[in-house]
């Protein structure tokens, strides 16, 4: 349970009691043991992690749970059932592997393709391109919210603003679970980069690559243990023909913790390893074999929006980086654009679970005055997530967080999602526009305030 | 007063009706009950109440003065007043803890602060009166900011304990902050020195010499130097620690266990508070009230403590709450399931010298 993120735990609401005792799903075999006899119930009542996340109960204290469908072993037991095996790697994730060998970025992506392809993946990716998409469509999505809040001022419009980013799964499961319905209009419909990359891969590039969606095993590396709880949301599983088979756009997490113990377990020396050429089909690599990306280590959605939205609203293009003004704590950031002496656009970072409850309270009372929040459940963002390797013996958590910081950005070029090729090519040839009907319906979604059942609140007595 | 020759008695003073279900805890006004400002106490209760009762400076009686509701929706569990008295915070049940005013009198409704998954067990206010914590059944202990204007940041949420926390309470003169749990420990928080956030710097548990079931409660003497703790386990523990090192910023002084109060109880203790001139009354489910002082016997092991009265039946039920008054008037005040307050008085027993 400590691999979650601490607004996800602090969500957990039963755990007097272990799942295996006191879990509060009815399935309907648990409903049968009750009454009849005790031979009848052959084999211990399963519950799937689709199952925990939609209940108000605990989230789950039982890691057996998540890890049936999501493990280093289903990911092996899959390169050997024929299955063409796509991996799409964080950013993040390969900062932390960098910082733990010693290593550039660039050099772990060259050198897990070099170590996936030997086991019989078909294809590595990267999610920084799959999160320019993502960006794009926050973009849009914010001007549309900007231009309501200012030309109505009905109730409706109410809801508009602040957006709030929606890539961070531990803060959606928190807000689901236990903020609800006043919270999830805020909330960016956009999916996260790991989901984006999902839809694409399997609703349009299978398709270049000759494959059918059914025939990909995709699987995502991420920082971050809520990624799984994100992944078997039944938002994020598709229908692709007419028998009723559904998908899921990513079938199985992988933490970066994942990967380390992949490389130990199979004694590979990782230095050591040659790099091959990275696939660029969706990556985010030039030419000249330069990583490329948008600034900010936990995924840049309030500085791009910040930008496009200075450019597009207000006509001001803003060079160089953008001036983050610390408030509270670092983790408590703001930036502001002003025009004729107003705040026109004020945007925040707001990342761990004390500053996002401050936020939070103050929506809540309406006396937010952000247009833009960046919210991250982990202190630090998305380069401390929970999935990351562990600080070496005698190295302090901030030390780690510095090192994986300088090195998330070492030779990466900042680039515009908006002149992103790969990108560009996707919506040519696939989505359109940008926020079309096509891009809302294979890269939006949609949030359910998960309703108290009454075993749930009988537990809270 | 001489503890060590008289025979002394807890007199009842007054029985406190008026809560209609069992009352949880109590909290003596500061600065009030001295040079002719009549005593204050607030009491709350699973009625989902909080009343506040006054001392008439001419009967001497406690009369309700007010009575705080329709904020909290289930159990008002722990109440206590800011340092200067002006505000009292009240923790819930509902998850909630609410803030009230106290203008002239009349109690005005501040705010409410909200996080906690569930039910909030605790709250406590800091020395200054800058610093507010609470704690709950959902494991965690959070600090809350005081900002002017009645407004209330989070600074930090502290997820060490694996169990419910009972009990937050701020040391009497340096911010550091204990808690204590159904997870048998208490805990000790500090700040990390630039102010950003909050570590546990200790964790008192059966490992040096710690309570072995849940901890309840726990108090700190006038000087801040010992605190004691009660607990499930039946005993009653003294810790002790150098806190000059602390307050000189030498580093943290860990506290040690000094002594376990045992045979006494036989039923949960579920409150302690040491009282300014030394005295420690406990609380239990037996219904009765004792009270310790520390004994001049044992001096040359360290200090021992034994027990100055036990009052039988102090109560009908379960006694939740002692709490002696902040000045010298050597009142204390008791809270039980029964749903009374009471308010006695300690001194030596009228008349009777011990031969």
């Amino acid at each position: 349970m400590d691999k979650f993120s601490a607004t996800l735990r602090i969500g957990d609401l039963n755990d007097y009691i272990a799942p295996s005792q006191g879990c509060v799903i009815k399935t309907e075999n648990v409903g049968k043991a009750r009454t009849a006899p005790k031979e009848v119930q052959t084999e211990p009542v399963k519950i799937s992690l689709k199952d925990c996340l939609a209940c108000s109960g605990c989230v789950t204290s039982a890691e057996t749970v998540m890890l049936e469908k999501q493990s280093l072993d289903e990911f092996l037991l899959n390169l050997n059932k024929g299955k063409a095996v796509i991996v799409s790697l964080s950013p993040q994730s390969r900062a932390s592997l960098a910082v733990h060998f010693g290593l550039t970025p660039i050099q772990v992506f060259g050198k897990l393709t070099t170590l996936f392809k030997s086991l019989g993946v078909r294809s590595v990716f990267d999610t920084s391109s799959s999160r320019d998409l993502t960006l794009i469509e926050s973009c849009n999505e914010f001007i549309e919210r900007y231009k309501q809040s200012i030309s109505t001022d009905d109730e409706k419009s109410k809801s508009t603003l602040p957006m709030i980013s929606s890539s961070c799964p531990g803060w959606i499961c928190y807000a689901e679970k236990t903020l609800g319905s006043y919270i999830l209009p805020y909330i960016s419909s956009v999916k996260s980069p790991q989901q984006t990359i999902g839809a694409a891969i399997k609703n349009h590039l299978c398709q270049k690559l000759s494959l059918r969606p059914e025939d990909v095993y995709h699987v995502t590396v991420m920082p971050c243990y809520d990624k799984k709880l994100e992944a078997v949301r039944d938002d994020f599983v598709f229908q692709v023909n007419s028998d009723g088979e559904r998908f899921a756009e990513v079938d199985s997490v992988l933490t970066t913790g994942d990967v380390l113990d992949l490389i130990q377990s199979r004694s590979v020396d990782f230095t050591a390893l040659e790099e091959s050429p990275v696939d660029t089909l969706l990556s985010n690599v030039d030419e000249k074999g330069h990583l490329y990306g948008v600034a900010g280590s936990s995924g840049g959605y309030a500085d791009t929006t910040f930008r496009y939205a200075a450019k597009v609203l207000f006509g001001k293009e803003i060079e160089g980086p953008l001036e983050f003004k610390t408030l509270r704590n670092v983790d408590f950031r703001e930036v502001i654009l002003e025009a004729n002496g107003k705040v026109v656009l004020r945007f925040a970072l707001c990342y761990g679970f004390r500053n996002l409850r401050n936020i939070v309270t103050k929506i809540k009372s309406g006396k937010c005055e952000y247009h833009f929040l960046e919210i991250m459940a982990c202190p630090s963002g998305c380069l401390n997530g929970g999935g990351q390797i562990k600080p070496k013996p005698g190295q302090s958590a901030k030390d780690l967080i510095q090192l994986l910081e300088t090195a998330y950005s070492e030779n990466m070029l900042v680039a515009n999602p908006f002149e992103n090729p790969r990108i560009k090519r996707l919506y040519s040839e696939w989505l359109g526009e940008p926020g079309s009907e096509k891009a809302k319906r294979h890269l939006h979604t949609e949030y359910h305030p998960v309703v108290k059942s009454i075993s749930s609140q009988l537990q809270n007595w | 007063m001489n503890f060590a020759d008289e025979n002394f008695e807890l007199r009842e003073i007054q029985r406190l009706d008026g809560h209609t279900d069992r009352v949880w805890g109590l909290a003596w006004k500061p600065a009030t009950g001295v040079e002719g400002v009549p005593a204050v106490l607030a009491s709350c209760s699973g009625d989902k109440t909080v009343r506040i009762w006054q001392q008439s400076s001419v009967s001497g009686s406690f009369q309700c003065k007010a009575v705080l509701e329709e904020k909290h929706n289930r159990t008002v569990r722990s109440c206590a007043w800011s340092p200067s008295g002006k505000l009292l915070a009240t923790a819930s049940f509902d998850g909630t803890t609410a803030i009230w005013e106290d203008i002239g009198g009349d109690y005005s409704f501040v705010c409410t602060l909200e996080g906690h998954e569930n039910e909030v067990k605790s709250v406590s206010w800091n020395a200054s009166g800058s610093l507010l914590a609470t704690c709950g059944r959902d494991k965690s202990v959070w600090i809350w900011d005081v900002l002017p204007q009645n407004y209330f940041d989070c600074v930090s949420v502290l997820q060490g304990h694996t169990q419910d926390v009972k009990m937050v309470k701020w040391h009497p003169s340096m911010d550091i902050l204990f808690s204590c749990s159904y997870d048998n420990t208490i805990k000790v928080w500090a700040g990390d020195g630039d102010g950003d956030d909050w570590y546990c710097v200790q964790t008192l548990d059966e490992s040096n010499s710690g309570h072995t079931s849940t901890v309840w409660a726990l108090s700190f003497n006038a000087s801040g130097d010992k605190m004691v703790s009660c607990s499930d386990d039946l005993t009653i523990k003294i810790w002790d620690s150098d806190i000059t090192r602390t307050q000189s910023g030498e580093g943290y002084a860990p506290w040690t266990h000094l002594c376990t109060l045992s045979g006494y109880h036989d039923r949960t203790i579920f409150s302690v508070h040491w009282s300014r001139d030394g005295i420690i009354s406990s609380g239990a489910a037996d219904d009765a009230i004792r009270l310790f002082v520390e004994s001049e016997d044992g001096l040359v092991d360290g200090p021992t403590y034994k027990l100055l009265l036990k009052k039988e039946k102090a109560h009908e039920m379960d006694i939740n709450a002692v709490q002696w008054s902040s000045t010298e008037n050597r009142l204390l005040a008791s809270a039980s399931d029964d749903g009374t307050v009471k308010i006695w008085d300690v001194g030596p027993k009228t008349g009777q010298k011990k031969v």
